[in-house]
């Protein structure tokens, strides 16, 4: 049903919304040596590669990207046991007094980064913790904010926001479709 | 009775006593000097190689091995704390041999334990046994270790054992050559207690010495320092970095130490060309003859198989050394057992909070906080400096941060650290009273005040905070989904006696109590829990429930994060909203209030204080606002100062 399918930024959009985010960085940090990038799983952490890049060529420095991988920390599989928890975090960069931003795709009700912060408390204790996403669509459960958007949009929970990126999806292209079709 | 938790329970004299008691083997085999002992191996983490030269060694000393093959599923399963683990076991053994999964274990046990006990290897803390074998291979193939040139390679930042070894080499006075894969730097805070305490300079390694490990270097040279001959490398001037650079270029390297590559780690970030690999090229180098390579085992590509036929590859050698060191080392123990342990470790002043609230060790992994019954808040107290800082050291875990807040108990006064109150300090150290505090509410929930403060200015009055909640209250109503569903959650003290008010608006609106709870957040991991307002009630179900946080001031945002943490640990409830008095800016973690009754543009010197009849004595309920003055200058304001800095972790 590809005439469901609304397109919301193109391929020059999202790379001037990449392009703007990562000045953003910049100015919210006051140290760009204490930046500490950190996606999450999956197009988080290739947005946060090209906000590294673009990064690099506004401050001639290359914040460290580090991965990290929520799904142990989502409150809605937490019935596993601790130990599981523990091997997932993929961290490896040092947080303590850095600046920390958390870098995913879409920013919706809050789970995500709320989970994020729990896994990056679990390592250490940054001097602060910035949200960074291309795209917030509102509706948050949980009262967490991000600091940096690409564009937010106002859609109803029936709708799927499916950001598409050239690492993974072959095409750099943000699109709104309905729950059930997926991209 | 002596006991090995750290390499610094041992002198160099002792480092080498052992060492020739392991030279001396075989003698100790037929001597059978341990014979009738038990050893127990309590392995909480798998290890095959440590416990089995453990036991080998045991036996070969005429004694017998009790273990528990899995220590996941014992009694800790049924939640005994180490501390009593090491309790009972001791009665079952002569000595007890340890690993452990969190920082800072094996010494919580051995203050528990009636028998030697013997890290071997307590999370990312230490692994003493792994560095006598190191140092031993070393002396073995080497002679002497003083002046030895050892290069180690590859994972410095995470291995345990790689930092006890680098402050173990430098105990003997050997130089040390770091060569890091990319991102798995020496950390700082090594380079630094080396040059501290060891006095240790460095200097960049010229790039084409190394180039048949790795393709590019930043390798380090890390040397001891004439004295007299260099200044403190953090005023380094041309001269003097000539001179190190001089030293660094055409290096003798004695020994590689190879560190296991962890392929799990190297997934984003780095690639397999940024770590440092020894083969042919390696061996082909004239440079390199007389250098041995050393590796604590199991490898994966780092060291190719073509190394094992050479003579310079030792590390199996050195595996099999495991067995002679941990005899001498069981004998040395044993030999006594009447000596009581000496403290070693630095000249450091112990610290203990007279406080219920007081300081936590930073490290998440540490003891302290994983299993506080085991081991009570202990620290040690290092003025370090011109600056004038001040850093505790965990007791536990060695882990280091700088005071922030202190206070004095008798007077119940509490002021940010800075150096100017560093005579004040050493008195109130000298009398017992002295508080440190993570942050500021933790000293107002103790009923500290601050020691000075500037005029203080009325933001809110009584008739205004009851029409702000009232209007909260209002907007809570018509936001929910199901009323019958909301649940009021306040931040002790001063939150939760707000979220009893708003809950008594929402029940004059509703003619229906909404129910009520109360959120910890003070204290160690398990004194961090939701509670119902009602004690006779039983515990909060969370499940697909509105929950309402309510706290009296945000600042930075940790006290909403750590409610939030602890809410998540309690159920998955449908959503959390935050209602909050005042918001006063300054956020440090990405929380942002639902409601707020009144926004206040404040400095970082400001306190805002919600002043609530029924707490602390106070008459009335009003808002007010007072900035912070340090109590030594009299006219100059705190650096830095917050309401709600950390909740600790």
């Amino acid at each position: 049903m590809a005439e469901t399918k609304k397109i919301l930024l193109e391929r020059a959009d999202l790379a001037k919304a990449v392009h703007r985010m990562a000045r953003e960085i910049v100015e919210k940090c006051a140290a760009p040596s204490e930046l500490v990038l950190i996606g999450i799983r999956s197009r988080g952490v290739h947005l946060a590669r090209r906000l590294a890049r673009k990064i690099e060529e506004i401050d001639k420095f290359t914040p460290p990207v580090a991965v990290i991988d929520v799904t142990p920390y989502r409150d809605d599989r937490r019935q596993e046991q601790d130990g599981a928890m523990v091997g997932a975090i993929e961290i490896h960069a040092a947080v303590d007094d850095k600046t920390i931003v958390l870098i995913d795709d879409v920013i919706f009700r809050g789970r995500t980064i709320r989970a994020a912060m729990e896994a990056v408390e679990r390592i250490g204790r940054p001097k602060r913790i910035l949200v960074a996403a291309l795209i917030d669509r509102g509706a948050r459960e949980l009262p967490i904010r991000a600091d940096i958007v690409g564009k937010n949009i106002d859609v109803g929970a029936g709708k799927r926001v499916n950001v598409l990126l050239e690492e993974a999806d072959g095409i750099d292209q943000v699109n709104l479709a309905d729950w059930q079709e997926k991209k | 009775m002596r006991s090995l938790i750290s390499i610094a329970d041992l002198t160099n004299e002792e480092i080498e006593e052992i060492f020739s008691l392991a030279d001396q083997a075989e003698q100790l085999r037929a001597a059978r000097p341990a014979s009738g002992q038990i050893m127990a191996t309590l392995f909480y983490e798998p290890s095959t190689r440590t416990r089995l030269s453990f036991e080998s060694a045991m036996q070969r000393l005429g004694g017998s091995v009790i273990s528990c093959s899995d220590m996941k599923s014992s009694s800790t399963a049924k939640g005994e704390t180490v501390a009593d683990t090491a309790k009972v076991v001791s009665s079952y053994a002569d000595v007890l041999v340890v690993r452990h999964n969190w920082d800072g274990a094996v010494q919580a046990m051995a203050e528990h334990a009636d028998v030697p006990i013997i890290n071997a290897g307590d999370g990312g803390h230490e692994h003493p046994t792994q560095t006598l074998c190191d140092l031993y291979t070393l002396r073995k193939e080497k002679g002497e270790l003083k002046g030895l040139t050892v290069v180690v390679c590859g994972d410095l930042k995470n291995g345990r054992t790689i930092h006890s070894l680098v402050f173990a080499l430098a105990r003997f006075g050997a130089h040390v050559v770091t060569l890091a894969a990319s991102g798995m730097e020496l950390p700082q805070y090594v380079i630094e207690r080396l040059e501290r305490e060891y006095g240790y300079g460095l200097a960049p390694v010229a790039s084409n010495d190394l180039s048949a490990v790795v393709k590019e270097t930043d390798a380090l040279y890390l040397t001891p320092k004439q004295p007299h001959q260099l200044a403190l490398f953090t005023q380094v001037d041309e001269v003097i970095q000539a001179r190190l650079n001089t030293m660094a270029s055409g290096l003798r390297y004695d020994a590689f130490y190879m560190t296991r590559k962890q392929k799990e780690r190297m997934k984003e970030g780095t690639n397999d060309a940024s770590y440092p690999t020894i083969g042919a090229a390696f061996l082909r180098e004239q440079r390199f003859q007389d250098t041995v390579v050393m590796h604590p085992l199991p490898r994966v590509d780092e060291l190719s198989p073509e190394v094992d036929k050479d003579r310079r590859g030792i590390y199996f050698k050195q595996a099999a050394y495991g067995v002679p060191v941990r005899m001498a080392l069981l004998k040395f123990l044993f030999d006594r057992r009447h000596e009581t342990m000496p403290r070693s470790r630095g000249a450091a002043i112990s610290y203990e909070s007279p406080e219920a609230i007081g300081p936590q060790c930073r490290n998440p992994n540490c003891i302290t906080s994983k299993e506080p019954l085991s081991a009570p808040k202990r620290f040690e107290l290092f003025a370090i400096g011109e600056s004038g800082s001040v850093i505790l050291g965990c007791k536990y875990c060695d882990h280091r941060f700088k005071v922030q807040y202190v206070g004095n108990v008798a007077a119940k006064r509490y002021c940010s650290y800075d150096n100017t109150l560093t005579s004040n300090l050493k008195e109130w150290l000298k009398k017992d009273e002295l508080a440190i505090f993570d942050s500021i509410k933790e000293a107002e929930e103790l009923g500290y005040e601050p020691f000075k403060s500037g005029p203080q200015r009325v933001l809110m009055g009584e008739a205004e905070i009851k029409q702000a909640l009232v209007e909260m209250s209002g907007r809570i109503l018509s936001d929910c989904r199901d009323a019958d569903r909301l649940l009021i959650l306040g931040v002790r003290s001063v939150g939760s006696q707000l979220a009893q008010r708003l809950a008594m608006e929402i029940t004059n609106q509703r003619q229906r109590r909404p129910e009520l709870g109360e959120i910890d957040i003070y204290g160690s991991e398990e004194l961090r829990r939701l509670n119902p307002a009602d004690p006779d009630a039983g515990p909060l179900n969370l499940k697909d429930r509105e929950v309402i946080l309510v706290d009296d001031v945000i600042y930075t945002g940790r006290t909403v994060q750590s409610a939030l943490s602890i809410i998540f640990r309690s159920g998955r409830p449908q959503s959390v909203r935050l209602a909050v008095l005042i918001d006063r800016g300054h956020r440090e973690v990405p929380m942002r209030p639902n409601y707020v009754a009144k926004n206040i543009p404040s400095s970082e010197t400001d306190r805002v204080r919600v002043k609530l009849r029924g707490l602390d004595q106070e008459e009335r309920d009003q808002v007010v606002m007072y900035s912070l003055i340090s109590p030594v200058a009299g006219s100059q304001p705190f650096a830095a100062a917050g309401d709600e800095k950390p909740a600790a972790k």
